[in-house]
């Protein structure tokens, strides 16, 4: 088979529409793989004994395409094997239960997508400029990552 | 001349999204985060939590030297929370 026309791809998509999880994977399938890794971010309905309403996402735009187009390529570097590699990030309000972050990874085998998709979560939430907003009933809260490398909040 | 971008919380103290700011060609970045808090006091308090980026290239606040160009972009970046 001629596998120079699967060559791999990154998708990376900053939307305020409700994100799919079926079309996302469906971007990173291929005859070549036997494996699709996903991981989908949704929005809890509860943090420290408050209730959350929603959650409300801005982001960078162009830096955080940049940083993410730089974690497809370390996500190659690592496990050259994974195919192809969707990140999409939902941006406005994500209402509970909704998926504010889905990830989708292909390779020829499951070590490696398995991998690249943990390690793409982590790496986002520790280096794209992307904030979230945590709306309760009276009030509303920035959360921060801490994975965040530059803060240390003594939460 | 260097455009300057607020996000989140900061965008919040300072009561606006961007704007156009005069500064040295060479300043430091600790220099530079003074500048920005004489025009918006508020901003004081998150000192100890943003990074700038710079160009996109994330800069801690402290001794780094800047060299800027005119029109680069400058961002203030609270602690992120993706994901």
């Amino acid at each position: 088979m001629d596998e120079s026309e699967d060559t791999p791809k990154d998708f990376i998509k900053l939307k305020s529409e409700k994100l799919s999880v079926d079309e996302v994977s469906e971007l990173v399938v291929s005859p070549y793989c036997g494996a699709v890794s996903l991981f989908i971010g949704t929005t809890r309905n509860n943090f420290e004994g408050k209730k959350v309403i929603h959650l409300e996402y801005e982001a960078y735009t162009s830096m955080a395409e940049t940083e993410i187009k730089k974690i497809c390529r370390d996500v190659r570097q690592k496990w050259p094997s994974v195919k192809h590699i969707a990140i999409y990030h939902r941006l406005g309000v994500v209402p509970i239960t909704e998926a504010s972050v889905i990830i989708a990874v292909s390779s020829p085998h499951r070590g490696e997508s398995l991998e690249a998709v943990m390690y793409c979560i982590n790496t986002l939430k520790a280096s794209v400029p992307i904030w979230k907003k945590e709306i309760y009933d009276d009030e509303y809260s920035w959360k921060e990552n801490k994975e965040c490398f530059w803060a240390n909040s003594e939460k | 001349q260097v455009s300057v971008l607020y996000f989140a919380r900061s965008a919040e103290l300072a009561g606006l999204r961007s704007e156009t700011l005069s500064v040295p060609r060479q300043i430091t970045s600790l220099q530079l985060w003074e500048e920005i808090v004489k025009a918006h006091p508020r901003l004081a308090v998150i000192r100890d939590q943003v990074v700038f980026a710079v160009r996109q290239e994330y800069v801690l606040l402290g001794d780094q030297l800047l060299v800027l160009q005119p029109g680069d972009e400058v961002a203030i970046i609270p602690p992120i929370s993706g994901g």
